[in-house]
């Protein structure tokens, strides 16, 4: 009986963390989104007060930041000032797609930020400000679908994960 | 091998497909080549010190236009985020001017379509013309008229050079200021140079190291307006010689004097084809009498550098012409 029991409460655990892992899932895009509008602002910052050019504004904010966004800033800097490509879309876009990859953000997220790359550094610094405004309600609105996303799916995860393991151990038991 | 190496230092500023071009134009057109020129629905051009060259798609120097590669829209977009180091909001004053400084003290002169702010140019869009200039450092092209600068020992005149355009004008003065910042045996004791390098042409530094010889004794104010520069190098540095390059507006006039009247001595460049064309600027009012001492006029009739006439104060013949 304790046997069985014992199985019993490591299926509901085993399901019940499975149910967790996917409603993490759910969660961190919006978190994402929200620090890769941060990253923005930082770099808006650089751009429109500091005048500093590209490269080094990558670097320096790479340097305040942490994880995988931290390596995007590097990566891109990196191709920029190695000048292997001859334009900032080529590199942006390179960038997303092999370090931006393997985060939480979806397709379309990705698709957005590469649409950034053929604006940025390319005008004068009033325009880049607008460009960035609008990124930053486009993102916004990226935030708010992941954010309505998680509050029905990450909930209903969790749940699913621990009553599934429950109807397994009434069954076979 | 000095030129080609100088041409290194501007061949990452160009997209990929023009570096493996150029590189392969024979060596004597490498070596003596000043301008690379890009045109939107033009051949690409290089202009070497006695002829210009289109260039084919294969790195051929061809003479008919149709044979050179055309230059592409894209192409030009993507030069010019090189050139401005992907970052065209950084380079907005420089715009203005006309032109962006690249590492090296080498200039990449850019035509477009201007925008207007207040009557003034704002910006330049949709750009389509690009000139990148090689910027040679001739060591010794001062030598035939530093003894007409020269007044004694420890002393030289005020000097103005006169040049059009790609005469060796930046060249010339990069030289008098290196040399009489060393000094030239006993001929002259070495002085204190403030230059005052507006353009980042004639030291070519790199957060605020030059990058040219330009001598021993010698302060470099890298990126400062001249008039303003001038006035803060007789305040800060205590220079004996001032040099700077290209004055033209009237407020380079009012420093030009101000810092005659401060005992210094000054050295500096001006374009013109000759005397009368200096006699015209009304901006220069003020150092049409009594303030150079030497006038240096250049032209590239044997070549760049070329040095047409040196002139006294009273614009006698002092030297030059046929007999150097």
């Amino acid at each position: 009986m304790i046997l069985k029991l014992f199985g019993g409460l490591l299926v509901v655990a085993a399901t019940g963390g499975l149910g967790f892992l996917f409603s993490y899932r759910y969660s961190s895009r919006p978190r994402e989104l929200r620090s890769f509008r941060r990253l923005l602002q930082m770099l808006e910052t650089e751009i429109v007060y500091g005048a500093t050019p590209l490269p080094h504004a990558l670097v320096s904010i790479a340097g305040r930041l942490q994880g995988s966004y931290s390596i995007f800033l590097e990566y891109t800097s990196q191709l920029l000032s190695k000048r292997t490509y001859s334009s900032v879309r080529e590199a942006w876009v390179n960038a997303v797609e092999t370090i931006l990859g393997k985060t939480a953000l979806t397709g379309p997220d990705r698709e957005l930020l590469k649409s950034f790359g053929n604006v940025l550094g390319c005008s004068d610094r009033e325009d880049q400000q607008k460009h960035f405004s609008l990124l930053y309600i486009q993102l916004k609105q990226q935030e708010d679908a992941a954010e309505e996303e998680r509050k029905r799916n990450a909930r209903m995860c969790k749940s699913l994960g621990v009553l599934f393991g429950a109807a397994v151990f009434i069954l076979f038991v | 091998m000095e030129n080609t190496s100088k041409l290194s230092e501007v061949l990452p500023f160009l997209p990929q497909h023009f570096q493996s071009m150029i590189k392969k134009l024979p060596w004597e057109i490498l070596n003596s080549m000043e301008e690379i020129r890009l045109r939107q629905g033009k051949p690409l051009m290089v202009v070497c010190s006695r002829n210009d060259y289109f260039v084919s798609g294969q790195g051929l120097p061809v003479t008919a236009p149709h044979q050179g590669y055309s230059v592409t829209e894209d192409d030009l977009r993507n030069a010019v985020q090189l050139v401005c180091n992907f970052s065209f909001y950084s380079v907005e004053e420089e715009l203005k001017n006309g032109f962006v400084t690249i590492s090296g003290g080498h200039r990449v002169g850019i035509c477009g379509k201007t925008i207007l702010e207040n009557g003034r140019i704002k910006t330049i869009r949709d750009i389509s013309f690009l000139n990148y200039r090689i910027a040679r450092q001739v060591l010794g092209a001062a030598d035939p008229v530093i003894s007409h600068v020269i007044r004694s020992p420890g002393l030289i005149y005020n000097t103005l050079i006169l040049s059009p355009p790609q005469c060796g004008k930046t060249t010339i003065l990069r030289d008098l200021v290196r040399q009489l910042s060393n000094g030239i045996g006993h001929s002259f004791a070495g002085c204190k140079v403030g230059l005052v390098d507006e353009r980042s042409e004639i030291a070519a530094a790199s957060f605020g190291i030059p990058k040219n010889d330009v001598g021993v004794r010698t302060d470099v104010l890298d990126s400062c307006p001249k008039a303003e520069g001038i006035i803060m190098m007789i305040r800060s540095m205590s220079p004996d010689i001032i040099a700077t390059d290209e004055i033209g507006k009237a407020e380079d006039a009012d420093a030009v004097v101000a810092a005659v009247n401060a005992g210094v001595k000054l050295v500096t460049t001006i374009h013109g084809s000759g005397m009368e064309d200096f006699f015209r600027k009304q901006d220069l009012k003020r150092l049409h009498t009594q303030v150079f001492e030497r006038y240096i006029i250049l032209s590239r009739r044997q070549g760049p550098g070329t040095i047409e006439a040196v002139m006294d104060g009273d614009c006698g013949q002092v030297g030059g012409g046929n007999d150097t």
